[in-house]
């Protein structure tokens, strides 16, 4: 194949070159590809659809860590759910918690990252305060008996293995490995085009949280606009982080990033009125 | 339906000897397949059917050298089963070349099919649609429409598809549900003798979409005209060129920005696959000659049973003929290849050649009697392949 569609949609479809084909596998449970485009660098995709690539990924993996991290403001321990490409540990890992358990369903995922796509990791699979447990995410939160400060469930989509960590089942169980203060994160999906997938969110998550909402980003290979991601935590206040408290915890932390910053941070919380209006629908 | 059989008696000393070295090779039964007369047979039918693209069903024959052959064509897949998705998978043949036709499906296959990368789904009633509603924003649907032909073999819009005057309210109900329906598709059913069907069918289609789209703000263009292109089965040179002008003049006069569609198995896969089986044994019974083959209807020749197809047979010797029957391996007595056949004298050890093998035939085998495959033997290239 010299080229790659993306599969997610009948009618329109991005199309990358594909420059180079480093890796096509298919798993047991996913079809994995990387390869080099000469605008994005190297790209991952399973099951037909793109999960990362080496130029825009910042936008995703900042903002999945930051926005909670910089929001807790002095969390220790951080669940990682899925993120086997490793570009999540790595910006979880730029803040200076003493532990991060990341739950990956496939090793195969981790090892064909570590060897592939190298900058995302950069390194953290190496970093003593990793414990990296192979295992699917919906039977570690029902089954531990740790509890974190942060949890980040980097998915794949909900259809495919991704699947159970958009049910209310997990929402329910991973809020009980949430210590008091404790907020969780998402990948919700871009609701211009998946509209039902904000609302089902909406509906799963909200009971089992005092304050339940989303935050956006624009991460462009996900096209469609902006990329929601989900956010609940019994703390509401959390939600509305003084902005000086912010970037005092940002210039503190000597962090650099490409696109989070403090007043993105703040700004995300904002929804385009399509969203508020999607999510009235359900009320 | 004996007396449609086709029976060819006698071979050139190289066929025989090819069938003869083939079987010393590889032992028997075999099911021979012949890559050049697949090429020929796609662009064939590309020729006849110019600016259709063609969605080769892999039900008819679901074998990885015949699918590889065809996705270097350049073959779209028409699948319809996870079992299916997964061989084209394994292949590496992207989903957005396949899509999916079977009008009924569980949640799971439905979503086997979008992980695939499937995103075509074909319909018949409203209950079907609901089911894809969770998916509405990946999903493109085809409404399949039921036009019988009597001229078909196989009725396929017997037990698929809605009526014709159904479709409105189907489109209707689908709005509701916020799924579009692309198009229609038809199939007519299953080795045609003629294009009649078709061409009602294509006219009766463009005069539904026609009336829908000048009402409706999200218009219909795609039309799925299914299958039906028949293999030569009495060896008479069939022409599909011929076989589809009429199809041609009623496809013309469609508007040229729709996107149509055609799910061909059987005429592109039958003449590539030939059958060699040995006779194991013999006996003379009631004046008849009973031959016994190596393989039956349990087996290679499953299609006599579930495709109401009747292989042309060659036998390879010469001689006086009387009256025989090719019995199949197993031990119940439906599994009669041939009966009612005027054959010369064969001995055991003899081969029986079956023509136009290629669809419908290893596809539906079973596992009865726990009798060995055919072996498929993927033919070399030859060198006498016509260039088109």
């Amino acid at each position: 194949m010299k080229h790659f569609k993306e599969t997610l949609y009948d009618s329109i479809c991005q199309e990358f070159r594909i420059d180079k084909l480093y890796f096509e596998h298919k798993t047991d449970f996913q079809h994995l590809m990387i390869f080099h485009n000469a605008q994005l660098g190297r790209v991952m995709t399973l099951d037909g659809v793109v999960q990362t690539t080496e130029a825009d990924e910042f936008v995703y993996h900042e903002m999945m860590a930051h926005v909670p991290l910089f929001a807790h403001g002095s969390a220790k321990r951080v669940l990682i759910i899925g993120g086997g490409d490793g570009g999540m540990l790595r910006e979880v890992l730029k803040h200076p918690v003493e532990h991060v358990t990341q739950v990956e369903i496939d090793q195969a995922v981790v090892d064909m990252a570590k060897e592939y796509l190298p900058n995302h990791s950069a390194g953290g699979y190496d970093d003593p305060r990793l414990h990296l447990v192979i295992a699917d995410g919906m039977d570690f939160v029902r089954e531990s008996r740790e509890q974190f400060d942060i949890i980040i469930s980097d998915s794949t989509d909900p259809i495919g293995p991704g699947e159970i960590l958009f049910t209310e089942n997990f929402y329910a169980a991973a809020k009980r490995c949430l210590n008091q203060g404790g907020i969780m994160a998402t990948q919700n999906g871009v609701p211009f085009f998946q509209p039902d997938e904000l609302r089902t969110t909406w509906k799963r998550m909200a009971p089992h949280f005092k304050a339940m909402g989303f935050y956006c980003a624009p991460v462009p290979t996900y096209y469609g606009g902006f990329m929601a991601f989900a956010w609940g935590t019994d703390t509401p206040s959390l939600r509305d982080v003084d902005p000086q408290v912010l970037q005092e915890r940002y210039a503190g932390s000597g962090i650099t990033t490409r696109y989070y910053n403090p007043a993105i941070h703040s700004a995300s919380f904002a929804l385009p009125q399509y969203m508020i209006d999607s999510l009235n629908e359900v009320n | 339906m004996a007396a449609l059989r086709r029976i060819l008696i006698g071979a050139t000393p190289e066929e025989r000897a090819r069938y003869e070295s083939l079987v010393e090779q590889h032992g028997s039964p075999l099911l021979l397949f012949d890559p050049s007369i697949l090429r020929q047979q796609y662009r064939a039918l590309t020729k006849a059917l110019p600016g259709i693209d063609l969605y080769y069903a892999v039900k008819a024959h679901p074998n990885e050298d015949i699918i590889r052959e065809l996705d270097a064509l350049g073959a779209g897949f028409d699948v319809a089963s996870a079992g299916e998705m997964d061989m084209l998978m394994e292949l590496k043949i992207s989903g957005r070349r396949t899509i999916h036709t079977h009008p009924i499906k569980k949640d799971q296959e439905i979503r086997d099919a979008l992980r695939f990368g499937a995103t075509t789904f074909v319909v018949d009633s409203i209950d079907e649609l609901q089911k894809l509603t969770p998916y509405r924003s990946r999903v493109g649907i085809l409404l399949r429409v039921s036009f019988r032909s009597d001229q078909a073999v196989v009725d396929l819009s017997r037990k698929f598809g809605c009526e014709p005057d159904q479709v409105p309210a189907i489109i209707h109900a689908a709005k509701g549900l916020g799924l579009h329906i692309k198009g229609l598709s038809f199939h007519v059913g299953s080795q045609c003798s003629n294009a009649d069907k078709h061409v009602e069918a294509i006219r009766h289609c463009h005069r539904i979409m026609q009336q829908l789209n000048s009402r409706g703000s999200s218009p219909m263009s795609s039309l799925d005209i299914g299958g039906g292109f028949p293999a030569d089965y009495t060896l008479e040179g069939l022409d599909i060129g011929v076989f589809c002008a009429p199809m041609r003049e009623a496809l013309a006069e469609l508007p040229d920005d729709w996107h149509l569609l055609a799910e061909p198995g059987r005429y592109l896969i039958a003449p590539a696959v030939t059958s060699i089986t040995t006779v194991t044994g013999k006996s003379m019974r009631h004046g008849i000659a009973w031959y016994y083959l190596d393989d039956g209807v349990y087996g290679s020749f499953s299609g006599q049973i579930f495709d109401h197809a009747y292989y042309p047979l060659q036998v390879l010797t010469e001689g006086p003929c009387q009256r025989s029957i090719l019995a199949g391996p197993t031990c119940d007595s439906i599994d009669i290849v041939a009966e009612g056949i005027e054959l010369p004298e064969m001995e055991t050890g003899d081969l029986v050649i079956g023509h136009q093998m290629g669809a419908y035939t290893a596809a539906t085998k079973t596992r009865f009697n726990s009798l060995p495959d055919a072996q498929f033997i993927h033919l070399p290239e030859s060198s006498a392949e016509e260039n088109y």
